[in-house]
């Protein structure tokens, strides 16, 4: 089959010019630097992994609000789609999500991401769902599609909440990295809302992904 | 202290009073200065257009010759040409000539470089009287580190005033045959070198390549400007 | 030469060069910036480059070991040994997946290998979703820079553009127009039923593709067609997932000085059930052309280690005054002047490895320290020992004059005096045209030397 000969022959080619690269290799070629273990970032409290990630969040442009109770967030999600003009809204399938939209259903649509059709979920206003994690360092959101239906929702429509445990917060990259799971198909990192410059390099907020992230941060004990 | 001059051949022939300087400052801070006359080019010009060859038989020449020199040091007013010797490893696949191209390196100083890390020395006795500023040579500044060196010298000369460009770090667009084979392009690097050089309002810009001295002098000139191009020796043996 | 016109052109638009000029030295201000928010900026980049150069060392193995997890994971990986076939391979996938619709994200590769107009043979358009790309694209042109692709179109350029594309209104506000072609372009994610993407990194270890952005539109074109078909060059795999911090923590902020871009979608194969989110089937297209040839010398193979940041672009005082097009490949600014002679070879990009100064600055900015001058010297002796493009036989004499001169000293000083004494100088109209030269010395330093200097040493100077 074409593509098996392609597969053979690629890694034949590269095969062949490496041994010839590297039996040449001259003796000051770049050296492999010692393998020095990276900084330790000094492990700070929990209540400083949340004031951390909360200014990141301010500094990358995403709005958040600290709740301590499902009530609270039930209010402060109201607020947020009530301020915003929002009508229509789809939940994600975490049952938080579908708990919290029951109780702000007053004057809002609530629809369901697999009832909807593509241009249905176009027209949507607000899309919700929670965050498997948040990175502290860079205030960031993680969303694994293995845990919930979550890669539309916090992408098409222009609003997205997002409902985020502090206990989920991560102090950096590296530890999401090495807390996420390749058993999700879709891991996504989501810092802020969509943005370019492409235009005279002026920087323009909200393009093909939303223009308003709002996190929901549920504190935990 | 008994210290070889690696003369250059553009300072020898086109900016001699760099090299002359370079004799005054080091005499005056006790250096006994020796000039072997069997020393021409580098090679620098054939190795970066691509003429391998060449330049491996200049760069041999070039290494015998420091080979036979018994002075502590070897010192040369230009950047690049120092850095030109210290990559003579590259040239070689021969390992023998590889050592001696390291060993020659390891004698071999930029004159600023000299100055202060191996004499020690930021006070040469010099006076200036005038507003300067410091052109960051490329390949002094990236291949031999040189960026501070200069400037201490330069704070340290009576009556001068040492102003910092705000590009000082940038290319002046000289490149060796760069500048005339795309003279257009060089150009446009180099107004932006000299628009800067003019905003500044200095008397004269110093730098420690006689290169970029002849292309930022040579616009400097046609654009009708009173900035004088000045190498560092020139400003260090000043009295 | 095509280079030497286009760059004449390019330096003849003063609207170009003030485009340029500001978003170089604004991309630089922001990389210098975000890169002291990395506590070891330059361990961080050691730490790159030697995952890059043990990747590259073993590269078969590691695209053995990512196309094996990737297809366990339910992704179909299919191998392309130059353009074309990769450009027939991504066609038949489209037919046999019925696309009517095609949207496509950033990709470089996809334009080295001419995707789309080899598509359109098929009557297939792809439509450009990244908004620089889409621009590019309504404009009949290619891109200018790596990461702002429209850098050389003015808003009003861009405005006329969308009154005659769109029918819209045209506007002098940024927010405005970028906002019709959010509009524009969500009708074609709605109906899209094919997305092509790039793959900035590729993940060995997980059979894990990472693409990263800041539109979301790189997420809407893998995450809503039923057929993902993802383009990568064999460099792009590295070893292991967690290696995956120390380029995200290099690539954003060397790129636009961001800490990271807005989103990051890493992609481990297909849905594991029919009803989640997400496309029916992910194909990834490995692809050669012309790479593994670079794999041959140690000073070659760092080329294949760049992570397509831009930095190098932002930091050349060439690209700075001429930008992408002079360039005359997909590949532009440094990192192009080394990759195009290499990939689409020496004869076709013969001016590239000159068009330099050497100066440096690019392997200074590099995030994985790719040493840039060195492979252009490399590639300079190459043009000069294969004989390529035009002017050579002046050049070479000149060279030999040159080196029998200096092998001379008497006969280099004899030269150089009668030219003094006659002031002969050579009537060098290049540099003329622009620079005065200075007249020679009456003596020359040696002649000095010989002529009282030499025994001066004794009195003080």
């Amino acid at each position: 089959m074409r593509s098996g000969d392609a597969r053979r022959e690629i890694l034949h080619a590269i095969r062949g010019n490496l041994a010839q690269g590297l039996e040449s290799a001259p003796p000051d070629r770049l050296s492999a630097p010692a393998s020095s273990p990276p900084v330790p970032l000094s492990v700070p409290e929990r209540g400083d992994v949340v004031k951390h990630f909360t200014e990141q969040l301010t500094a990358v442009g995403a709005q958040w609000t600290v709740v301590r109770t499902e009530a609270e967030a039930a209010a402060a999600l109201a607020r947020i789609l009530t301020d915003a003009g929002a009508r229509r809204v789809v939940g994600s399938d975490a049952p938080l999500v579908q708990r919290l939209l029951q109780s702000v259903k007053n004057g809002l649509v609530i629809d369901r991401l697999e009832r909807l059709s593509r241009d249905a979920l176009f027209a949507c206003d607000a899309g919700v769902t929670t965050a498997q994690w948040g990175i502290a360092d860079t205030g960031t959101l993680v969303l694994e599609s293995a845990r919930e239906q979550s890669r539309l929702l916090s992408l098409v429509p222009p609003i997205h909440v997002a409902l985020l445990s502090t206990r989920c917060i991560c102090d950096s990259l590296r530890e999401a990295l090495g807390r996420v799971s390749v058993a999700s198909h879709a891991i996504t990192f989501i810092t802020g809302p969509s943005r370019t410059s492409d235009i005279e390099l002026t920087l323009v907020v909200g393009v093909h992904g939303p223009q308003t992230v709002h996190v929901l941060l549920m504190e935990e004990a | 202290m008994r210290v070889s001059l690696f003369v250059t051949c553009l300072a020898d022939q086109l900016w001699p009073s760099a090299a002359v300087g370079a004799v005054g400052v080091l005499r005056r801070l006790g250096c006994a200065v020796e000039f072997d006359e069997r020393q021409t080019c580098c090679g620098q010009p054939a190795f970066n257009t691509g003429y391998r060859p060449a330049a491996r038989t200049l760069a041999r020449r070039q290494i015998e010759i420091i080979e036979s020199s018994a002075a502590d040091a070897i010192v040369s007013p230009s950047g690049s040409c120092t850095a030109m010797v210290h990559h003579y490893d590259q040239l070689f696949d021969d390992s023998a000539w590889r050592a001696r191209a390291r060993g020659v390196a390891d004698r071999t100083h930029e004159l600023s470089s000299f100055l202060v890390n191996q004499l020690g020395v930021e006070d040469v006795g010099a006076s200036f009287s005038g507003r300067l500023t410091w052109h960051d040579a490329c390949h002094g500044l990236r291949d031999l580190g040189i960026k501070d060196e200069p400037r201490r010298l330069l704070r340290r000369v009576t009556g001068a005033e040492l102003v910092e460009l705000p590009n000082a770090e940038a290319c002046c667009g000289f490149g060796g045959t760069f500048s005339v084979k795309y003279p257009e392009i060089s150009v446009a690097i180099l107004d932006e070198k000299v628009d800067a050089i003019e905003r500044a309002g200095v008397d004269a810009v110093v730098s420690g390549d006689a290169s970029c001295l002849m292309q930022i002098a040579g616009r400097l000139s046609r654009r009708g400007s009173m900035v004088r191009a000045m190498h560092l020796a020139e400003v260090l043996a000043s009295k | 030469m095509t280079f030497e016109r286009d760059a004449r052109t390019a330096l003849a638009d003063g609207q170009l060069r003030g485009a340029l000029r500001q978003a170089t030295t604004l991309f630089g201000e922001r990389r210098r910036a975000a890169l002291s928010t990395v506590p070891d900026w330059e361990g961080a980049r050691d730490r790159a480059r030697a995952i890059k150069d043990e990747t590259l060392e073993h590269l078969d193995r590691y695209l053995e070991q990512f196309a094996a997890n990737a297809e366990r994971a339910g992704a179909r990986v299919h191998w392309a040994r130059d353009a074309a076939e990769a450009c027939d391979l991504i066609g038949a996938i489209a037919e046999r997946r019925g696309a009517r619709t095609v949207v496509k994200s950033k990709s470089m590769a996809t334009e080295e290998i001419h995707l789309n107009a080899a598509l359109a043979r098929r009557h297939i358009e792809p439509v450009e979703t990244d908004l620089g790309e889409y621009i590019v694209q309504l404009a009949g042109e290619t891109p200018s820079h790596i990461v702002v692709p429209a850098i050389h179109k003015t808003k009003a350029q861009i405005a006329a553009l969308f009154a005659d594309k769109l029918g819209i209104v045209p506007s002098d506000d940024v927010a405005t127009l970028t906002a019709a072609a959010r509009a524009a372009l969500r009708g074609s994610f709605a109906e899209a039923d094919l997305g092509i993407s790039g793959v900035n990194f590729a993940v060995a270890e997980t059979g894990t593709i990472l693409i990263l952005e800041n539109e979301g539109n790189a997420r809407l074109t893998t995450s809503l067609p039923r057929t993902h078909v993802a383009l990568m060059g064999i460099e792009k795999v590295i070893p292991r997932f967690a290696d995956l911090d120390v380029f995200l923590q290099l690539l954003p902020r060397s790129g636009t000085g961001q800490v990271l871009t807005a989103y990051q979608s890493l992609l481990t194969g297909t849905k594991r059930r029919p009803e989640d989110e997400g496309p029916e089937e992910l194909h990834i297209v490995v692809l050669d052309n012309g790479r593994s040839r670079m794999l041959a010398a140690a000073v070659t193979r760092q080329s294949l280690a760049c992570i397509r940041c831009g930095a190098c672009l932002n930091a050349c005082p060439v690209y700075r005054q001429i930008g992408g097009h002079a360039y005359g490949s997909v590949y532009p600014g440094p990192i192009g002047a080394v990759l195009s002679p290499q990939l689409f070879g020496l004869a076709r990009s013969a001016a590239l490895p000159y068009a330099s100064s050497l100066c440096g600055a690019c392997r200074d900015v590099c995030p994985v320290k790719i040493d840039i001058p060195a492979l252009l010297l490399h590639l300079r002796a190459e043009v000069v020992d294969s004989r390529v493009g035009k002017g050579r036989l002046r050049e070479r004499l000149a060279f030999s004059i040159y080196a029998a001169l200096m092998a001379r000293p008497r006969l280099f000083e004899w030269v150089m005096r009668f030219a003094r004494r006659l002031r002969i100088m050579p009537r060098l109209g290049a540099w003329t045209k622009w620079r005065d030269l200075r007249p020679l010395a009456p003596q020359s330093f040696r002649e000095q030397w010989r002529t009282g200097l030499r025994d001066a040493g004794d009195a003080d100077a």
